[in-house]
């Protein structure tokens, strides 16, 4: 409970001018705040405008374009900035119950300000923009819940990135072999078949992870760095060996919009004209979270990862609950890799997971290793990903390089001062062994 | 005295090594060769394996020994190399721009060994004042091509079937032949509609085929209706995204309609109304071959193989499933023949890709 109170001063005396963490976050903002006042005023005029366009692609319903003052949004979003910085930095005891609220207000007002100040001048289509920070958040936000599952019961998972390997790859290969078998008109059922077979085979990278990290009580990170190793080679050699020979891409999973829902403007097309993996990822989400907090298996889940030997004196099987919910998370790290090669590009190829599931990691370390946290980290990570091909495409005269830089900037800023601390499952990391 | 006498016997003994060293390679006949990939594989539809399938050509054709490494790691470059070099290959390709440093090294190293270089440029290192500070290896050839002219064609075509007046590219990573390929694309677009939109972005990774899809999808929103791909498999995911949503798409490197839409089987390939082509297979072909001969005016040693739009090197793959209209493809013709004779020029750098300052 210590750790609460050096957060939260609530009942301790607050120390005027310690360099807290929310301090430093306010110097930050008001620093962003003067540098838009200075260089907005000084390279725009006021009537320079942002267009955001509304456009959906595939629909003839063009919605008005909305133009947003840029010179008005910059000096507005710095006065609100230079506010919430002096609010943080000298706390007054009435308010600082909502400091934090401010601070993540500021930080989720700066991620379109980003945007909007970058398009100046210009026109750009946020519909898009949404829709994709989405679609690159979907193998991020699916991740970060296969390793919420090994985690929370105890077991560090550093092998999501082999296992989404393990899934994208044998994902692929089933639907490959399969799409002549099955005639065109049922290749959907080939295609089911191919993401099942992603799944076991994530599930079947887990069973070792398991059984290396819990029957043997080898270090989880060496096991899992071992999976990783082994994911890249064992893709690689299939590849050469089976793949290679008839090249050629499959038919990718099909987009499936929810009538009406998917006319809703703006957001429809965002949210319901996906992918099936896109859909199962809000399903897996959802679930994840009333199973983790609302039934007997999460709290006996939550229970190992934190006091194993109290939920062992109560009578759980520690080990065989480990098991299980590695085995769980597995399944899902293989459906996050189908995402990479049926989803979006119909094609395997060595490593293509890139390091998206590390980044998931970092996304559930963001998230407090909970289900929406998760997926909120997820989505900024999805966010800045697509806002690195936008900037782009806008044409903001920057560097290609230092343009690809922002999305890791954006994240260390949120993580090093948005988030603070985050406290990993008490008993993570460390194999349980009865006495 | 003693000093100055030692300096010029040695400089005579290094002159004589220079000028015989070209006469004992000639003597060695090849028998094997050795292929190392950039980061990316012979599969990939694009550069990588166009210069596998022309080493396969070459290599049966002339009976020779042939195998090949691909590349997982730039730290790799340098291990897969000497890997080549250590079995003892008598040729080694390495292909790609990111490899020449490495490739440079190893040839120095190896002079009893050939290098080519696809998309690498050879020649004498220079300082500031155009001193010769470091002369380019004899055993070394780069292959270097003329991508901003395939690029004009693409652009010249891509600025004929757009309805929009919006066309846009995905691109790999800024090097200068994936810059030749955008800036001469740019530039082949403008020359049909000067008022054409153009937008495009670099993806820092060339194997990455969900963030060019990502990237497509973008464009699409934004309304551009014709996509050119070219940066490998990070290119090819954005063609094959944006052709399966009714978009007209350009492949880059090799026919990507044979490649990346597997012979038209593959969803959206009606939607692929051309490729513009760099004729790795041909200039791989070429360079082996000249050494299998033992012709040694056929290997430009310490200096570059330019594959242009005059010896066929650069050009546009034929539209296959797309319905492209007669006359604007006798209207590439023209241009194509126009840049052959030196009567067009792209507008780009050949070396580094950077726009030429307008006229």
């Amino acid at each position: 409970m210590t750790t609460i109170s050096e957060t939260y001063p609530t009942d301790v005396p607050v120390q005027r001018f310690k360099l807290t963490r929310k301090r430093v976050l306010a110097l930050v903002l008001i620093a962003i705040a003067i540098g838009m006042l200075v260089l907005g005023n000084r390279s725009l005029t006021s009537d320079v405008v942002t267009t955001l366009t509304l456009v959906e692609p595939g629909t003839a319903t063009a919605l008005p374009a909305i133009e947003v003052p840029t010179l008005a949004y910059m000096n507005i979003t710095a006065l609100i900035f230079l506010g919430v910085g002096a609010l943080a930095i000298f706390n007054p005891p009435q308010i600082h119950r909502y400091v934090d609220g401010l601070l993540i207000f500021a930080g989720v007002i700066f991620i379109p300000t980003i945007l909007i100040v970058a398009a100046a001048g210009n026109s750009t289509n946020i519909t898009t923009m949404m829709a994709e920070s989405l679609r690159l958040a979907t193998p991020i936000a699916i991740g970060a819940i296969a390793g919420l599952w090994c985690e929370r019961s105890g077991v560090v998972n550093i092998a999501i990135e082999g296992m989404m390997l393990f899934g994208a790859c044998f994902g692929f290969s089933t639907l490959f072999f399969l799409q002549d078998v099955f005639p065109p008109n049922q290749i959907s059922i080939a295609m089911f078949l191919a993401v099942i077979v992603a799944v076991i085979a994530g599930g079947l990278a887990a069973l070792l992870h398991a059984w290396l990290s819990i029957t043997f009580a080898t270090d989880q990170i060496v096991s899992g760095t071992v999976i990783n190793i082994l994911a890249v080679g064992v893709t690689s050699f299939w590849r050469r060996e089976f793949l290679l020979s008839n090249q050629g891409g499959i038919e990718k999973l099909p987009e499936i919009p929810i009538p009406i829902l998917k006319d809703i403007p703006i957001v429809g097309d965002a949210l319901f004209s996906g992918q099936p993996i896109f859909y199962t990822m809000f399903f897996i989400i959802i679930i994840s979270h009333i199973v983790l907090f609302y039934t007997r298996w999460g709290l006996r889940t939550r229970a190992v990862g934190e006091e194993p030997g109290a939920a062992d004196t109560l009578g759980i099987n520690v080990n065989s609950m480990r098991w299980r919910n590695v085995l769980i998370g597995g399944m899902i790290a293989g459906l996050a890799g189908a995402w990479f090669s049926l989803e979006v590009t119909g094609t395997f190829s060595n490593g293509m997971t890139r390091g998206a599931g590390f980044i998931a990691l970092a996304a559930l370390i963001f998230g407090k290793w909970t289900p929406f946290g998760a997926f909120a980290g997820a989505l900024l990570f999805g966010f800045s990903d697509a806002l690195g091909t936008r900037f782009q495409i806008i044409g903001v005269a920057v560097p290609v390089q230092f343009l690809q830089m922002v999305p890791y900037i954006v994240t260390i800023i949120v993580l090093a001062g948005l988030v603070g601390r985050s406290l990993a499952p008490k008993a993570v990391g460390e194999p349980y062994k009865k006495d | 005295m003693k000093n100055v006498r030692k300096l010029v016997l040695a400089s005579f003994m290094l002159a004589l090594i220079f000028s015989i060293a070209p006469v004992v390679l000639a003597q060695d006949g090849i028998e094997t060769v050795c292929l190392v990939t950039d980061i990316g594989q012979i599969d990939d539809g694009t550069f990588n394996q166009f210069a596998h399938e022309g080493a396969i050509a070459v290599t049966e054709d002339y009976d020779l020994d042939y195998t090949f490494i691909e590349t997982q790691a730039e730290a790799d470059y340098e291990t897969n190399i000497n890997t080549c070099v250590e079995e003892g290959f008598d040729v080694i390709l390495t292909i790609g721009f990111m490899i020449a440093d490495a490739t440079w090294d190893a040839a120095v190293a190896n002079p009893d060994v050939f290098f080519v270089g696809v998309d690498q440029f050879v020649g004498d290192q220079t300082d500031e004042d155009g001193n010769v500070t470091e002369e380019a290896p004899e055993n070394y050839v780069g292959i270097q091509f003329r991508e901003d002219q395939a690029g004009f064609l693409a652009g010249a075509l891509a600025a004929l079937m757009t309805e929009n007046d919006i066309v846009a590219g995905v691109y790999g990573v800024e090097i200068p032949p994936v810059k030749k390929f955008r800036n001469g694309f740019e530039n082949g677009a403008q020359y049909i509609n000067p008022d054409i939109t153009l937008l495009g972005v670099y993806i820092d990774d060339f194997v990455a085929p969900d963030r060019g899809a990502s990237a497509a999808e973008q464009f699409i929103g934004e309304g551009a209706d014709v996509i050119f791909g070219a940066g490998g498999q990070t290119g090819s995911g954005g063609i094959t995204a944006a052709a399966q949503q009714d978009v007209y798409v350009i492949g880059v490197d090799q026919d990507e309609y044979l490649s990346t839409f597997r012979d038209g089987e593959t969803p959206g390939a009606e939607y692929i109304i051309s490729s513009a082509m760099k004729r790795v297979d041909q200039g791989v072909y070429d360079m082996v071959a000249a050494l299998a001969e033992g012709d040694m005016d056929g290997f430009p040693g310490g200096g570059v193989y330019v594959m242009d739009a005059t010896l066929g090197g650069v050009g546009l793959a034929e539209p296959h499933d797309a319905d492209v209209p007669e006359e604007i493809l006798a209207q590439l013709e023209d241009i194509f023949n126009m840049m052959a004779e030196g009567e067009l020029d792209s507008g780009v750098d050949p070396i580094t890709g950077d726009m030429l300052e307008a006229e």
